[in-house]
């Protein structure tokens, strides 16, 4: 029953404020990089209470429960990330085996969620932007999925995440082995895409097809994507740090280093986001069947092995 | 004959010794500019000699509406002598019409849309003459840019309201 | 309702729609979001979408077949909303007063909020229309 205290507190109320504040990092370094100010502290809590004050418009040809729920969904699921990995974090005797599997399957809901809302829509661009998304789960799922089995691997064959923070704690991060490092590689740009940033944001590719799935939201349904995503800015460098980087432990100068390893995660999107182009979906999934796997592919085989 | 070889005098006088009959009179304004007036009925032919012949590039045509007539010039340029050639052709005021450029050449197709729609101006043999700039509700055989043109609207607001 | 609008004040999107303008206005409302004038560090945000937008910008005298759209576009806009006019074109249609083809100004068709004038405006003057409207929105002075 620990869960549903941790999931109000941590997943919802701690994630939620966490994640805001990490994609204020994102935009005040874009700004300072491109010689700007950039926006306030508050900035992203204000976008969302804003949002939450305008109407809700439902255009004539969506299917209204789908559109309605298609946002409800994504978030619920990466609430449910979010209280995992921070039980995994906070009390580590209270999780169950194959959490690790739990938590790679509801990483993929919010994707859908925005999948359902762009052709619950009933416009054209939407459909667009929602079926280039589905191309991108695609492309993106296999080298995630084979890159998060090395430390599976280098932890003796365990898929309980708890296993896996102890094994770094004895043995020293996943990341400071060459497959680990490699899988850090892979995962780090897997992340780029999961998330929808540069060079990978092409369902919602702003100049292209004006914002893709998410171009009939308006309200509290926006309000609700963008706290999702905001939530997953911040859930995704917390799950690679668990399996990475040795997570976040809470005992005197460890704490800081844990900060300071999600903060440099978070700035390394950021910094790839603010110096590529974006590429095309055909090209986007040729390189994630073609060097990314290949390379997840050498890091599992390296770990096999031992290195 | 190409315009290779030529120069300026070189196609001025080729052309007022092939099209004798048909030229009314010659302007030269400038050595750049030169404003060619001519009978409506061989127009096409001369265009067409100047676009194929002399490879000159049709740049656009202007329709204009004056006292006495409506007149459109036909504006032509040769390159490589730096030469800008009109082709003036003046119209009677209550009917309009002409042949058309556009089987000749796809350039004049849009312009002469244009000029039909604004000006009133009939074109023989113009293969799609639809409306192109004014909106769906305007009012059939109601010519914008003639000097008679008066407000059809109603609904108009002309002042500034102060 | 004057929480909502204090909140919309604190981060507009912006909706940036030319009715067949000369397109300078434009360029003096895209040059506000260069680094010179940054307007990000107000909230302000280039919306894509209709739908995401909270003022609507207009440059141009309306003419007749941009007209049906700009209704469309109110229209789709989530109330509360904002209007603001740029330039003299569409404060009063400015010099094609006459033309045959812009019938109505623009706070005929819809309501505005702030008329920015300028032929065109420069970006400082476009900003310290946004103040104003913040500030007659906001109740202070």
């Amino acid at each position: 029953m620990i869960y549903f205290g941790y999931l109000v507190t941590y997943g919802l109320l701690l994630t939620a404020v966490l994640g805001l504040l990490a994609s204020w990092v994102d935009r005040k370094v874009t700004a300072r990089v491109q010689y700007r100010v950039g926006p306030p502290v508050l900035q992203p809590f204000i976008d969302i209470v804003k949002l939450l004050g305008k109407e809700t418009v439902i255009p004539a040809g969506a299917s209204r429960a789908l559109f309605l729920a298609a946002p409800v969904v994504g978030l619920a699921s990466v609430i449910l990330v979010a209280t995992l990995l921070w039980v995994v974090s906070v009390h580590p005797g209270e999780s169950f085996v194959g959490d690790l599997i739990v938590v790679l399957y509801l990483l993929t809901v919010p994707s859908m969620s925005i999948i359902l809302g762009g052709f619950a829509s009933g416009n054209p661009l939407a459909s667009l932007g929602a079926s280039r998304e589905m191309k991108l789960v695609l492309a993106y799922e296999l080298p995630f999925v084979l890159a998060a089995m090395v430390p599976v691997i280098l932890s003796g064959l365990s898929i309980r995440l708890e296993d896996i923070l102890s094994a770094q704690a004895q043995n020293g991060a996943v990341a400071s082995s060459l497959s680990g490092f490699l899988a850090l590689v892979v995962a780090v740009l897997c992340m780029q895409a999961k998330l929808g940033l540069v060079p990978f944001d092409i369902p919602e590719a702003e100049t292209e097809i004006v914002s893709g799935p998410l171009i009939e939201f308006s309200g509290p349904g926006l309000a609700i994507y963008r706290l999702m995503k905001n939530m997953l800015l911040f859930a995704l460098p917390f799950f690679l740090t668990i399996l990475f980087l040795g997570g976040l432990r809470f005992d005197g100068v460890h704490l800081v280093y844990g900060v300071l390893k999600l903060v440099g995660l978070v700035a390394l999107i950021t910094v790839i986001r603010n110096t590529n182009p974006r590429v095309r979906i055909d090209q986007a999934l040729r390189f994630f069947w073609g060097p990314v796997a290949a390379l997840a592919v050498i890091a599992v085989g390296l770990a096999l092995m031992g290195w | 004959m190409t315009s290779q070889g030529l120069t300026r005098e070189g196609v001025l006088k080729d052309l007022e010794e092939r099209f004798r009959d048909c030229i009314v009179e010659v302007f030269d304004k400038s050595p750049k500019r030169v404003f060619i007036e001519v009978k409506p009925e061989p127009l096409v032919r001369m265009a067409n000699y100047l676009f194929k012949d002399l490879g000159a590039r049709f740049n656009i045509a202007s329709g204009l509406d004056t006292r006495s007539h409506i007149e459109i010039l036909y504006h032509f340029t040769i390159e490589d002598l730096n030469l800008l050639i009109s082709l003036r052709v003046k119209l009677d005021r209550e009917h309009p019409a002409i042949d058309s450029l556009a089987p000749s050449f796809e350039a004049a197709n849009w312009i002469e849309r244009e000029m039909h729609e604004l000006l009133g101006i009939d074109f023989n043999g113009h293969p799609d003459l639809r409306r192109l700039l004014l909106p769906d509700q305007w009012p059939e055989g109601v010519f914008p840019l003639r000097q008679d043109y008066e407000e059809w609207d109603p609904e108009a607001i002309r002042d500034r309201g102060v | 309702m004057d929480f909502k609008l204090r909140a919309l004040l604190k981060s507009p999107w912006v909706f940036h729609l030319s009715t067949g303008s000369c397109n300078n206005c434009d360029i003096e409302i895209l040059d506000c979001l260069t680094p010179r004038f940054d307007i990000e560090r107000f909230g302000m945000v280039l919306a894509g979408s209709i739908k995401h937008a909270d003022v609507l910008l207009v440059t141009g005298s309306c003419n007749r077949q941009s007209v049906e759209r700009l209704k469309r576009l109110y229209e789709q806009m989530p109330k509360p909303c904002l209007v603001v006019a740029i330039g003299e074109c569409s404060l009063s249609r400015g010099m094609f007063i006459h033309s045959y083809n812009c019938p109505k100004p623009l706070d005929k068709i819809i309501p505005v909020d702030v008329y920015i004038p300028g032929c065109p405006p420069k970006p400082e003057a476009i900003i310290a229309g946004v103040v104003k409207l913040i500030e007659k929105v906001g109740g202070t002075t």
